[in-house]
């Protein structure tokens, strides 16, 4: 009998495990987490901080999935290394387990800039369930917080403190936030409705140092000036968690490489997620795309792939959605071009009076990144036009009308898979 | 939905049960297939004015807000309203011009059948346009004649039956500039306002629209009836019967339907023709029956007792029966359907007007010069129609019920006030005194989609058991009378004590039929004359009453709606409302803001017993309004 | 499993279905008291028009579907009794995620009550509001048919 190892409960992990148990119900599957918490949606950590979300609903699947499954679940156990010519890993606590395929899906971890006073005790990642319950925890004599970082994990995690009345400012060293994901135009719009609603975002200032003795006091910046704050929170990024693999043959970049098939250089060994370095289709390159879909995507291909089938993997691509305060963001591929560029050509909707803002950037009339901010409802087809990358040359004058939708590209569609018209 | 459900007079049911087992489909299995109904159209919010469209607001508010040329919800709605008050005072207002049109052929010698039957009413109606009266009885026709019918092609100044308001509701008509000035010229306009780019503002849509009721209301309809009473003799109490029973297995059943009475009025004249009832009993039959369906029954029953076979949903009913000989139609309110079912049986359906014609179907045009004629030739077409009837598909419902009618203002006087003092001091003191809590007007049509009959009757129960005197017209007059409403017995049965005193002393029913639907320019001029006769009030809107038109169809039933409003009564539209609930702002203008704009407003309501305690509340408020004693009972 | 299936060639693109479905889903289920509701209901499926033509576009319950793999609170699950894919208001935080990922643009967001709009099927009706509203009988709802492109 065949034992897959997975380590890492989250997206990837349970995808895979999935897709495995839905083709081969004889094999054991073991599933390694270095938290002590069932599987639960990371992604909903800061609507649960802000109250939005019960911790009952922050499972990602109930804690009788594993037994219904017949799956093993391993928690609070780090993988320390990974060894591919014994085919085994070695746990922190020196216990070691055999695989005939192994999945490395160990997720990433926040980034924390050099700094002084950044080990204070106050100064949190967001990231685990772990630190949204310190967090919280804090609150209730927290008056002011300071987030570092304007990217999706800090602007998150700003909305959710000040819902809970935090006073509450987001240092963004950049020119404007979500600087992955957005172009400036959106990015002033969402800057606008931050600060309308009482969230202050400081542009164009990185901190330099945490002030306090024993507890925060303040962050100071490199301009010099000093905000009071006695929260910290760090949303500079994330870095995928390698160490596992790096005194190993398993190549590896910025994350674990993978090929089509979502199998490391070691063909028994698979990776998918956050830890995951794969072809980007809009870039044309290997990229890691930290998304909860483009994980869940990779997990279950890999999944599959582990259980015997040979399917492959077209590429993943920058997806985000989010909203703020009732305006909503989507930003799809690569969603900015370097100015003077010809070879990208740019269709754009600007009505600033609603909000409205498409923008969609195509190259040799094929779309390859889209922003969206108001009207999103057309992000599902233009992911898909990226996806399958399909020529739109035809379609230019509908691409930006409110009512373009699937039946304009209906004939254009190779084959499709739950057919509905007759 | 089951048959009960459809209607609660065992008559309509029985024919809906033969219908169905005969696979003959009528309103209702039509109204299923139709079913659900556009959402958009039911709103209002469906613009068809022109070639930029068809347009449709969202009322859902996701998409579209205003169509191609800018008009929003309010607009579109507006205008669709006001296009329906346009074509319901076209209806009556051109009946109007047709009865106008035979008083001047009977002046210039050309309708020999006709004559002035009523003097007196002639005179009156002549000293109100200034004619003086000391003439010839012919001579004054032909002033009056010309008068009136000038009346509908008039550019300035003001319709002369306007005068018979109280001063107050003229004043305020002419502050609102909404005096009618001409009767063909306010249709015209409102519809101008209409179109495409015109008037884009509802609540001046609505003005324009009220302007326009008016000049049905105390235009083409006020004279309708009294140039009819004049041509035909003002009715006068009488009794009659109602319902499918009256019509009769062995005799030629001749159904006389539509709304013009001078056809109807020859077609009795002609079913008394020696020579025809001759004929019939030739062909085996006892004699001939007239019976009628809709207005042209009203009128007809008003005048000559004539039987009413049913109102506007037993029209395909009455042939159902299987014993109708000739179904003879004119114009309004006569369904396309009868041509189909009348196919299913050996009844001959006979158009008679230039306006109303079926394709392929008998058409005998009637004019006022040859109307006995053709009025006999059809009726003979009826009895050489007896021997085609199939007596095994015969099925006549044995039910029909006695009536009263025949209530005219000059009546009211007469009955309320005695032969010496004819005045409307009784009835005014029976208001102020407590004894008549007050007055309601339930009219109007039928509409399959709600149970037939059951709102009017359930309505006017409910109010004549709180005192109120109901004043009826139309097929909602017929509802009651089919339940048996209308006859001075129901009284006792079913009016409040105050009421029943009354209808006791007088030897009145509590619930008065009035007449046709243009007959409801009665009730607007027996309110005048109550506020003449002091006591209550200075206009309209201070007496204590309330209409409602509880199963409205019709647009005609919109216009009048608009002229009651604006003459200052709240009246209430049962269960299909007014397609204006995708305007807000239109609806609560109708609902709420018109009460301090002309003292009356409309009310939308889907209850009877509800609606009955909306215009009981009324009337109550009203009463206290005038320091009123408290009612008696 | 009962879907639901549109013939092109008889939508006249009037959107009483799209109206129906407001209805059918709105507090009170009575048009004059739906379009005064605090929160509209919008309809479930939108018709959309190309080339002269009118498509329907709701919700097809994929058997493999996207927006449930995506969906990042799992509020979306694909109900294998039931045919259909589920949506559990209580989990959805108005992430948008799933909107982004229906490859027919199927999922719309209501901003206002931060919920997707996705067709259910009237799970809780004997069938569809829309199938009855189709005056010209364009859509079918019947056990499921392979059709040939």
């Amino acid at each position: 009998m065949k034992q897959f190892i997975i380590i890492g409960n989250s997206a990837a992990g349970i995808a895979c495990a999935e897709a495995i148990r839905q083709r081969d119900k004889e094999s054991k599957i073991v599933v390694i987490s270095d938290e002590d918490y069932p599987s639960y949606c990371r992604c909903l950590i800061s609507y649960y901080l802000a109250g939005d979300v019960k911790e009952d609903k922050i499972l990602y699947r109930p804690e009788s999935f594993y037994k219904e499954n017949n799956i093993e679940l391993l928690l609070n156990k780090k993988v320390s290394r990974v060894d591919p010519k014994k085919n085994h890993i070695i746990c922190e606590d020196k216990t070691q387990l055999s695989y005939d395929s192994l999945l490395i899906a160990t997720g990433s971890t926040p980034k924390f800039p050099q700094m002084s006073g950044i080990k204070k005790r106050g100064v949190f990642g967001f990231r685990t369930i772990k630190d949204t319950k310190e967090i919280e925890g804090l609150l209730p004599v927290t008056k002011t917080a300071c987030v570092l970082g304007g990217g999706l994990i800090g602007l998150k995690a700003a909305y959710a403190l000040s819902k809970r009345k935090i006073e509450v400012k987001v240092i963004v060293k950049s020119k404007q936030v979500l600087s992955q994901m957005l172009d400036f135009e959106a990015a002033s719009m969402l800057q606008k409705k931050l600060q309308e609603n009482g969230i202050e975002i400081i542009l164009g200032q990185d901190a330099a140092e945490v002030i306090g003795n024993g507890d925060i006091k303040a962050v100071k910046l490199d301009s010099g000036k000093a905000i009071g704050a006695s929260l910290i929170i760090v949303g500079k990024g994330v870095e995928p968690n390698i160490d596992l693999i790096k005194d190993t043959e398993i190549k590896f970049n910025e994350g674990v490489i993978a090929n089509n098939f979502l199998q490391t250089n070691i063909p028994n060994i698979y990776t998918a997620g956050d830890v995951c370095e794969s072809f980007d289709m809009t870039q044309g390159k290997h990229t890691v795309n930290a998304l909860w879909p483009v994980a869940i995507e990779q997990g279950k291909i890999a999944g599959c792939n582990i259980a015997g089938d040979n399917l492959n993997y077209d590429g993943s691509l920058a997806m985000n959605s989010i909203e703020f305060f009732g305006l909503p963001f989507i930003s799809l591929g690569i969603y900015r071009t370097q100015a003077g560029d010809s070879s990208f050509e740019e269709l754009k909707l600007m009505d600033p009076k609603i909000n409205l803002y498409k923008k969609l950037i195509l190259k040799d009339n094929v779309l390859i990144g889209a922003i969206l901010v108001g009207d999103i409802k057309q992000s599902g087809i233009f992911l898909r036009l990226i996806r399958e990358r399909i020529k739109v040359s035809s379609l230019k004058d509908r691409l930006l009308q409110e009512n373009f939708g699937y039946p304009d590209i209906i004939d254009l569609i190779k084959e499709e898979k739950e057919k509905i018209y007759v | 939905m089951s048959i009960e459900k459809k209607s609660i007079d065992i008559a309509t049911q029985e024919m809906l049960k033969k219908a169905q087992d005969e696979s003959i489909k009528t309103a209702w299995d039509r109204l299923e297939l139709q079913e659900p109904q556009c959402g958009f159209g039911q709103l209002g919010v469906c613009c068809t004015v022109c070639a930029m469209g068809p347009c449709r607001i969202d009322p859902f508010g996701e998409g579209a807000q205003v169509g191609v040329c800018g008009a929003n919800a309010d607009t579109i709605a507006a205008r669709n309203l006001a296009r329906k008050i346009a074509v319901g005072a076209s209806a009556h207002s051109d009946h109007g011009r047709d009865v106008a049109h035979t008083l001047a052929l009977v002046c210039e010698g050309h309708a020999h059948d006709y004559g002035i039957l009523d003097v007196e009413k002639m005179k009156t109606l002549a000293q109100e346009f200034g004619i003086d009266i000391s003439k010839s009885k012919e001579q004054i026709a032909k002033e009056l004649s010309k008068k009136l019918l000038e009346e509908f092609g008039k550019q300035e100044g003001e319709l002369v039956f306007c005068k018979r308001a109280p001063k107050k509701r003229q004043a305020m008509w002419r502050k609102l500039g909404i005096t009618p000035r001409g009767i063909d010229r306010e249709v015209v306009e409102l519809l101008h306002t209409t179109t495409m780019g015109v008037d884009n503002d509802y609540k001046n849509i609505i003005t324009t629209g009220m302007r326009c009721a008016l000049s049905d209301g105390w235009g083409g309809s006020m004279i309708a009836t009294d140039v009819q009473d004049i041509i035909l003799g003002a009715p006068v109490p009488v009794r009659g019967k109602v319902n499918l029973g009256v019509l009769k297995e062995n005799y030629v059943n001749i159904v006389v339907h539509g709304h013009e009475p001078v056809l109807s009025e020859m077609a009795v004249k002609a079913s008394h023709d020696p020579e025809l009832i001759k004929l019939a009993k030739e062909k085996g039959a006892e004699g001939i029956n007239l019976a009628g369906i809709c207005c042209t029954a009203n009128e007809v029953l008003m005048r000559h007792g004539i039987p009413v076979a049913g109102n506007f949903l037993q029209q395909e009913l009455a042939i159902i029966t299987g014993a109708v000989e000739v179904m003879m139609v004119d114009v309004q309110c006569i369904m396309p359907a009868l041509q189909e079912v009348a196919s299913c049986f050996h009844t001959k359906l006979i158009t008679t007007s230039p306006k109303a014609r079926f394709p392929g179907v008998a058409h005998i045009e009637f004019q006022p010069e040859n109307a006995y004629e053709v009025a006999k030739q059809i009726i003979k077409a009826g009895v050489e129609n007896f021997s085609n009837r199939n007596k095994e598909r015969v099925n006549i419902p044995k039910q029909e019920m006695d009536l009263v009618a025949g209530f005219t203002k000059e009546v009211v006087f007469q009955i309320l006030g005695g032969r010496y003092r004819a005045t409307y001091k009784p009835l005014n003191e029976a208001i102020i005194s407590g004894r008549l809590r007050g007055l309601a007007g339930v009219v109007g049509c039928n509409n399959p989609k709600q149970t037939h009959d059951y709102f009017h009757t359930t309505l006017v129960k409910e109010l004549i058991k709180h005192d109120v005197l109901v004043l009826q017209t139309g097929c909602s007059a017929i509802a009651c009378a089919k339940q048996g409403l209308l006859v001075p017995e129901a009284a006792k049965e079913y009016a409040g004590k105050g009421l029943q005193e009354i209808c006791e002393a007088v030897g009145i029913p509590p619930v008065l039929h009035l007449g046709s639907c243009v007959d409801n320019s009665r009730i607007l001029t027996a309110a005048s004359h109550i506020i003449e006769e002091g006591g209550l009030g200075e206009d309209l809107a201070d007496i204590p009453a309330a209409g409602c038109a509880p199963e409205w169809m019709s647009e005609k039933a919109i216009t009048i709606g608009f002229y009651f409003v604006a003459s200052g009564v709240y009246t209430v539209f049962g269960a299909s409302p007014f397609a204006t609930l995708g305007s807000n702002n239109l609806t609560n203008y109708l609902t709420k803001d018109l009460e301090g704009i002309v003292g009356g407003r409309f009310e939308f309501c889907d209850d009877p017993l509800k609606m009955a305690e909306l215009m009981i509340s009324h009337i109550d408020k009203k009463r206290k309004a005038l320091n009123l004693k408290p009612v008696m009972y | 499993m009962k879907q639901l299936y549109y013939d092109v060639k008889k939508c006249l693109g009037c959107k009483s279905c799209e109206i129906t479905c407001s209805v059918a889903h709105s507090l009170t289920g009575e048009l004059f008291k739906a379009i005064n509701e605090e929160i509209l209901s919008l309809p479930r499926k939108k018709v959309l028009s190309s080339q002269g033509k009118n498509y329907p576009v709701s919700c097809r319950h994929c058997k493999d579907p996207k927006c449930v793999d995506a969906c990042m609170a799992a509020a979306l699950v694909f109900d294998q009794a039931k045919g259909m894919v589920m949506h559990d208001e209580t989990r959805c935080v108005g992430c948008w995620m799933c909107v982004m990922a229906c490859p027919y643009g199927a999922v719309r967001p209501n901003i206002k009550a931060k919920i997707p709009v996705r067709c259910d099927k009237c799970k809780d009706k004997d069938e569809p509001a829309c199938v009855k509203a189709c005056p010209t009988g364009a859509i079918v709802w019947q056990e499921e048919i392979l059709i040939e492109k």
